[in-house]
């Protein structure tokens, strides 16, 4: 039998187990850890103090009266993988990016590009660009700031550009990737990018900025290590607005002010604190209680309480939108490129899937409203333009569609057989697999249910799956559905950034880059004309792109190859007392940071 | 006994290796891999692609990426530029010398994401189970002896509450109540936080720790106090109709002393199994508790590993954890034949 002091000895055990772990839960965390490889061989940045020399615009902060320190605090819910807008995996990189690393060019919630580190955006008027229409080629001359210096006092000098985009051009990808011949370095603030003759690069005013682009310190990064593999986008140097403090993974991430930042009297505010908070209710629950200033993409639901009630937090939507969710038919047999698909090869069917979609009810019922029809590639400025009506929705015109294409229900189970169909034998069922991804969550699958239901309704069966877009979208040799083309019809979500829409066409639609050229061009959709007018796109007249894009808008509405349906709104929570906060679908939300208040 | 422990700890190796083959294959199976990041990106050069493949080992057939993943491949030339020429030796020690290699997703090596939750987790963790103990073993010890009593039926009714009650849920409405609804009548302030581990900007102090501890405690610990209780209850009725307890009783030795020295150490030694099972929670945290709190532990750690296919993380948690449940069932085992001399090692 157990004896007395056994248990003595266990309760014992048990007090210092219990001391034990409230130590270990009790150690301090430690601010920001040191690189796992060698440090680059310069000083340790310290951010407080910049070099002496350095000009500094303002007053002397000691003069000024002791202020109560500021601070605000954003609400995510995934631990960033790092400082770097090309090596994103949750969507928050660039966000975080922006609080501290600065690009060349950025652009505005408006579509207006605006320069950061450049003194002005070059174009053919000022003289920045100098186009050659001989040898069908340009030159772009960049001069950047001189007053910009990183946080441990060194200047941010053309070097740093040239480092940055070698490392890229190297290891990562742009699409400038493809045209820059070369980039020529005049003196500190100058340099000059020469692009292959023959080719035009319409959107050379972001080369070296938008929401992915940042600039890093030569003389900090350790290019040896590799774009994705480096230390400094993980403790980066910062040449924002803010300086990250600390951060604590799973936890959260600190910012304080930059004392080197270039604009005099920004940021305003002094800290900000990013808290991951991986449930939703619970983010909701801190703004409501003042807790946060800022819920970032909060879930519809919790935007309408937001915008509908009187409760400190206001719902800010971005004045344009960027992801377009979509049906992405498969052109061919799954399994078998070569053979067309049963139905969904037939533009007759793609169409009348389009006229069966209730979009305005699934805006309004599973979206909230949060949403806006879309119907074209072309839907955002400059390029929304183009003359291509709005589908209507029409259950019986769908049917008749159906009906022409030589499907017809002739067992009266609901469902159409082939019955003179183009590519499929007789008898052959118009049954098909519907897949969307997990991660996007309840509204998608609502969506995706009442879609269905629609199709059922025009006797056309599917079989509803919902995958990870770890399959959804990995590489062919891994199992991925759509890559191999092991898929009938998925639907999800896409957009570009920035403001030229041309190489994510070309992605998606041109034949001559698709698959093994890494596009995504998934539902094998195959028409040289549309590749002819795509090869036009790259001039630098703005107005005649206008009309290569309308060209092309005309095919794809013509094919069908992709069917678009909405893009919901880029909306974010935001506490009432935070002024300034200007939602953008072309660059995080926090592009303006360093503008942003706190009301009294 | 020494014998016995060393016998045991020569069949676990076996039964580990069997364990890891069947981890990194169903890991390594899965549809869906780590380069679905890089396949949806068009962010990244072609050639890129496959150098990433390669330095992750993703070119080689699964039985050689295992055999690296266990012993390493810097005693074995690798190509490293992809031309089909072996160049120099790979980097990695394996996971028998300690190497987990390095995280897919961050870059870093594996060790280090779990050295930055696994004391979160293990602080968590362990006062949870700490306090389901001091709440259990009293609760169950009252039902047992006063059978059928309002307390028996009041705990008895709670205990199954506790254990159909959605962990998920509760932690919400913890929040919704604790934080949400009741003030500090003397500061204002909600009555405890929402979430982290401590009060960001505010100075170290033990009774901040503790009171973040309070709600994500109370989330974990309830459906054990309530299995824990029903269980001690039911061990503890079972020890109290033995011959031996009569035999006290009849000896004269007063009720107390016949329930506390007598029945109750009996009783609690089945605990030490249910202990035994629950103990790699310790290590592996708990997923829901983790998410609502926003605790920066392993549950939290594994999950992401999983969705982002980070398959060195997910290995490495999930082998620990083998390790884990092997040597707690082992470690239970002992305690067993050291409480309880009618078990013998043999």
């Amino acid at each position: 039998m157990l004896k007395y002091g056994h248990f003595r000895k266990l309760g014992l055990l048990f007090i210092l187990v219990f001391l034990a772990a409230l130590v270990l839960g009790c150690t301090p965390q430690e601010t920001l850890e040191t690189p796992t490889v060698e440090e680059p061989a310069v000083e340790e940045p310290v951010v407080e103090e910049p070099v002496a020399e350095e000009p500094i615009a303002e007053e002397p902060e000691a003069v000024e009266p002791a202020a109560e320190e500021t601070s605000i605090t954003i609400l995510i819910p995934d631990n960033p993988v790092a400082f770097n807008g090309l090596n994103t995996d949750t969507g928050y990189e660039q966000a975080l990016g922006e609080l501290i690393m600065l690009s060349v060019a950025d652009v505005d919630p408006n579509g207006n590009i605006f320069p950061e580190l450049a003194v002005e955006i070059p174009t053919i008027e000022n003289g920045g660009v100098v186009f050659d229409e001989e040898t069908w080629s340009m030159d772009v001359t960049w001069k950047i700031r001189d007053d910009v210096y990183w946080s441990d006092g060194e200047q941010l000098t053309v070097d740093d550009i040239i480092f940055t985009w070698d490392v890229v051009a190297e290891e990562a990808w742009t699409p400038a990737v493809d045209y820059t011949e070369s980039i020529e370095k005049i003196d500190d603030f100058t340099f000059v990018v020469h692009f292959y003759e023959g080719w035009i690069f319409p959107d050379y005013a972001l080369q070296f900025g938008g929401e992915d682009f940042f600039i890093y310190p030569e003389h900090y990064c350790d290019a040896e290590q590799g774009f994705y593999e480096w230390d400094c986008d993980d403790e980066p140097l910062s040449s924002g607005p803010y300086v990250l403090e600390e951060w604590v993974a799973d936890d959260h991430l600190t910012f304080v002010r930059n004392p080197n930042y270039y604009e005099a009297g920004k940021p305003a505010i002094d800290k900000v604190i990013v808290r991951i908070t991986p449930e939703e209710a619970v983010e909701k629950t801190l703004m409501l209680e003042g807790d946060a200033d800022i819920h970032y993409w909060p879930g519809e639901d919790i935007g309408k309480e937001y915008e509908s009630q009187d409760n400190g937090v206001e719902l800010l939507i971005a004045p344009t939108e960027r992801w377009v969710m979509r049906l992405i038919p498969n052109l061919t047999m799954p399994g078998d490129e070569t053979a067309p698909h049963p139905f969904l090869s037939d533009v007759r069917v793609r169409r009348a899937l389009r006229m069966a979609v209730d979009v305005d009810t699934i805006l309004e019922q599973v979206f909230l409203g949060y949403g806006e029809p879309v119907w074209t590639e072309f839907f955002r400025p400059p390029y929304n333009v183009c003359d291509i009506p709005r589908p209507e929705y029409d259950l019986e015109g769908a049917a008749a569609l159906l009906e022409e294409a030589g499907w017809t229900d002739t067992d009266g189970d609901g469902i159409r057989e082939c019955n003179g169909c183009p590519n499929a034998e007789d008898g052959t069922v118009m049954s098909m697999e519907f897949a969307i991804y997990a991660e996007y969550g309840e509204t998608l699958e609502l969506a995706q249910q009442l879609i269905a239901e629609s199709f059922k309704e025009i006797g056309i069966d599917t079989e509803l799956t919902m995958i990870e877009g770890a399959i959804m979208w990995a590489p062919a040799e891994d199992g991925g559905t759509e890559m191999a083309g092991n898929f009938e019809l998925d639907m999800w979500d896409d957009g570009y950034p920035g403001l030229d829409p041309t190489d994510n066409i070309i992605w998606t639609y041109y034949l001559s880059n698709n698959l093994e050229l890494e596009g995504f061009n998934v539902g094998r959709y195959v028409n040289e004309d549309l590749d002819a007018w795509l090869d036009e796109a790259y001039t630098l007249d703005e107005e005649y792109r206008k009309e290569v894009f309308c060209e092309i808008a005309a095919i794809l509405e013509e094919d069908l190859p992709q069917i678009l349906l909405w893009s919901a709104l880029d909306s974010h929570g935001v506490s009432e007392r935070l002024q300034g906060v200007q939602p953008s679908a072309n660059d995080p939300l926090t592009w303006n940071v360093a503008d942003w208040t706190i009301k009294e | 006994m020494l014998q016995y422990i060393i016998r045991r700890l020569l069949q676990a190796i076996p039964m580990l290796f069997l364990i890891s083959v069947l981890l990194f294959a169903l890991v390594n199976l899965a549809p869906g891999g780590p380069m679905t990041a890089y396949s949806r990106s068009n962010r990244i050069a072609p050639e890129k692609k496959e150098a990433i493949r390669r330095s992750f080992g993703l070119d080689k057939p699964l039985p050689v990426q295992y055999i690296v993943w266990l012993i390493g491949n810097d005693w074995m030339p690798v190509d490293t530029d992809g031309n089909g020429i072996t160049d120099s030796y790979g980097t990695r020690k394996g996971v028998l010398r300690g190497d987990f290699g390095f995280s897919y997703r961050n870059r870093e090596p594996v060790l280090n994401q779990i050295a930055d939750r696994l004391p979160n987790t293990i602080y968590l963790m362990t006062i949870t189970l700490l306090v389901v103990g001091v709440v259990a073993i009293p609760i169950g010890i009252i039902s047992a002896i006063k059978q059928y009593s309002k307390f028996d039926l009041t705990a008895t009714t709670l205990s199954f509450m506790g254990q159909a009650i959605p962990e998920f849920w509760l932690g919400l409405i913890l929040i919704l109540i604790f934080y949400a609804t009741l003030e500090n009548p003397f500061t204002g302030e909600p009555l405890f936080p929402a979430g982290g581990m401590y009060t960001l900007d505010a100075k170290f102090s033990i009774l901040d720790r503790i009171w973040h501890l309070v709600l994500p405690v109370t989330m974990g610990m309830v459906s054990w106090v309530a299995w824990y209780s029903r269980f001690l209850r039911s061990s503890m009725l079972d020890v109290i109709n033995q011959d031996y307890i009569r035999t006290a009783r009849a000896k004269g030795q007063n009720e107390r002393k016949v329930l506390y020295k007598h029945a109750l150490k009996n009783a609690l030694i089945p605990l030490v199994t249910m202990f035994a099972l629950d103990f790699p929670y310790i290590f592996a945290g708990s997923l829901y508790v983790e998410l609502i709190f926003s605790w920066p532990g392993m549950g939290r750690l594994y999950y992401d590993a999983a969705t982002a296919r980070d398959y060195p993380v997910l290995l490495a948690v999930l082998t620990i954890g083998a390790a884990i449940v092997i040597f707690s069932n082992l470690f239970a085992d002992i305690a067993y034949g050291y409480l309880d001399p009618r078990v013998r090692f043999e």
